[in-house]
């Protein structure tokens, strides 16, 4: 008995050395070897709501897209990116981009350019990317008032009015669906404030895991349509996306948050054992401790 | 006094003013004001300071290396790295692309498998019909950092014949087209660093819940539960939790709980091991290894804990934001809170 107890004590001290190794393994090998870590990902409820609001939008319909994040939260956010324009562009909806940070315009140019050329869509006429301005609430006020003053001219410098597709545009109530990629301020929570919720449009938001908790309340009060929560939201969207343009006799290979899962999923389990491990330890040095005084 | 203390205050209290009044009179000027004017003078000094900002980081950076600080030599790598920023933002463009036109149909092949082997183009079978398709030239889907390497390529497609034109982006375009010094430096230089300095978050998280996670109290065992539910919820690895393994965790949890209030030990051990079995036996004896109860799932109860107490108390917090919020944007337009000023 003795034994076992020194062993966990022994456990419970590890050196953080030791515990970053093992986490950088956890990781690590998922993505070495994805085979051996396979997991199925089944979607739950809130990235089912945002698939289904997505899919009910028709061919024509017009869809604002907000770029709110960053190379930091790039692995969480850019895969649902990519996943949303698969399905918006397989459906035939015109997409405009938009960016409240800075780094937004990077992503969203990225993303465009992975995705557009695979349904032939032609920038100006499918789709748009009017790019960064300053200003936070302060630009999404405007989109929802005078979307034109805002942007005179598009990401690539050209004038807003030679873009055929910004002639039937004018504020955000000409669009049929507000979609925001956020990781943070501004983001979802200030497009329900200042455009989504004041003017009576739909919006879905993809964000990162960490914020999923300041942005539930509005979901669960039906002012933003579902929620892509974090890298396994990512996954889910990705996987009801594949399978929705299985069924229109088109194969993609399957998405990046996909690949990430087991990886992620790994290092949730070691940080699970480390906390138990953790406590275990901590129940028998505090009785070890009664003991002798 | 007068210009550093009363101006400034006339001002908010002023705009303050007009503002609030805007969502609640219908009147055009004010409503304009309130929706368009005010929002531009806004991004206007939002985007004035950003120069303020920059020159502030360059001002205090600079003085870390004259008067050389502890650590400066990272001081100067950052003003290395805001000078090249600013090179490649504003004085270099490095994004030259290819324009060809006046193709002949039997060179459209041939100037695809040159354009496909030298730059590696994505999709090189639909650059045919986007030559066919283009009426004022194509333009190679290629950016060049520098001149002379878009040079190259076109000097291998001159045996075709074709018309070609060496352009280059516009000012501010230039900044996110892939391929440029400006879009090298973000996906080579800020987006390795940036991802890597959020990654190392997950060994940190680690290091600190094992050390610090413990059930000291009830809230503390509380917040652990709830931690390791989510985490294990959120993850697909979740739903291979099978029903028994949670049943388990709830007994021990149920007998974590009580434990302070029975003194004798042995009482809290026969009530846990008697409380697994019968938890077991019935749930084996009802079936539940085939169609377990919602509750003994931990995506459910992860589902749940977002939807109710987090909801409730993220609602709970946003509520008292606003609230704060309101008092403190009241305490400004009344010239009471003058923080603003640096007082």
């Amino acid at each position: 008995m003795e034994l076992v107890k020194n062993i966990f004590i022994k456990l419970g001290s590890l050196d953080r050395r030791i515990i970053f190794l093992l986490v950088g393994l956890s990781v690590l090998l998922p993505l070495l070897k994805p085979a051996w870590f396979a997991l199925p990902i089944r979607p739950k409820q809130h990235s089912q709501i945002v698939f289904n609001e997505i899919n009910k939008l028709e061919s024509g319909n017009r869809v604002l897209l907000s770029f709110e994040y960053g190379p930091s939260t790039m692995p969480e956010i850019h895969p649902m990116s990519i996943a949303l324009l698969n399905h918006l562009f397989v459906k035939d909806i015109k997409v405009y981009a938009v960016a409240l940070w800075p780094d937004g315009d990077f992503m969203s140019t990225d993303a465009f350019a992975e995705v557009a050329d695979d349904y032939g869509k032609k920038y100006g006429i499918d789709y748009v990317n009017l790019g960064y301005k300053i200003g936070g609430e302060a630009v999404i006020k405007n989109i929802a008032s005078d979307i034109l003053s805002l942007y005179p001219t598009d990401i690539k410098g050209k004038s807003i009015e030679n873009i055929p597709m910004m002639k039937e545009v004018n504020n955000v109530e000409d669009f049929d669906f507000v979609f925001s990629l956020s990781a943070g301020y501004p983001g979802s929570k200030e497009w329900v404030q200042y455009a989504t919720d004041p003017k009576g449009i739909p919006m879905s938001t993809g964000c990162t895991s960490i914020q999923v908790t300041d942005i539930v309340p509005y979901v669960e009060n039906g002012q933003i349509r579902g929620i892509l929560a974090g890298m396994p939201g990512a996954a889910e969207y990705e996987e009801l996306v594949k399978t929705e343009l299985k069924s229109r006799g088109l194969v993609i290979k399957s998405g990046e948050a996909t690949s990430m899962m087991s990886a992620q999923s790994m290092a949730h389990v070691v940080i699970v054992i480390f906390i138990i491990l953790g406590n275990i330890t901590y129940y028998l040095t505090r009785n070890n401790k009664r003991k002798g005084s | 006094m007068f210009l550093k203390r009363h101006i400034p205050i006339f001002i908010v209290i002023g705009v303050g003013l007009l503002t609030l009044f805007g969502h609640f009179i219908n009147h055009k000027g004010i409503q304009d004001f309130v929706e368009k004017d005010a929002l531009q003078w806004f991004e206007i000094i939002a985007s004035f300071a950003i120069f303020l900002g920059s020159l502030n980081m360059l001002k205090l950076q600079m003085l870390k290396i004259i008067r050389k600080q502890k650590n400066w030599p990272y001081s100067a790598l950052a003003v290395l790295g805001f000078a090249f920023a600013i090179f490649a933002g504003f004085f270099y463009r490095g994004a030259n692309y290819i324009v060809i036109s006046d193709i002949n149909e039997s060179n459209i092949i041939p100037i695809t498998e040159i354009l496909t082997e030298e730059l590696q183009l994505k999709k090189p079978e639909s650059i045919p019909d986007k030559i066919r398709a283009s009426e004022d030239g194509y333009e190679i889907p290629k950016i060049f950092m520098t001149q002379s390497g878009a040079e190259i390529i076109m000097e291998k497609l001159e045996i075709f014949d074709v018309n070609m034109e060496l352009k280059s982006k516009k000012w501010g375009a230039h900044l996110t087209e892939r391929g440029s010094l400006f879009s090298w430096m973000f996906f080579n230089i800020f987006n390795p660093l940036s991802s890597t300095m959020f990654a190392l978050l997950a060994f940190f998280v680690a290091s600190a819940s094992y050390r610090a996670f413990r059930i000291r109290n009830f809230e503390a065992t509380l917040l652990l539960v709830a931690g390791i539910i989510l985490m294990l919820g959120r993850v697909p690895i979740g739903e291979l939790i099978p029903w028994w393994v949670v049943a388990i965790l709830i007994v021990f949890g149920l007998g974590a709980i009580s434990a302070p209030w029975i003194k004798n030990r042995k009482m809290v051990f026969s009530l846990i091991t008697g409380g697994i079995v019968l938890f077991l036996g019935v749930g084996f004896a009802m079936g539940w290894n085939q169609t377990p109860p919602q509750i003994l799932l931990i995506p459910v109860i992860q589902d749940w804990i977002f939807d109710y107490p987090t909801t409730a108390g993220s609602r709970a917090l946003m509520i008292g934001i606003a609230l704060g919020i309101v008092a403190t944007s009241f305490r400004i337009i009344v010239g009471i809170e003058r923080s603003f000023l640096g007082e």
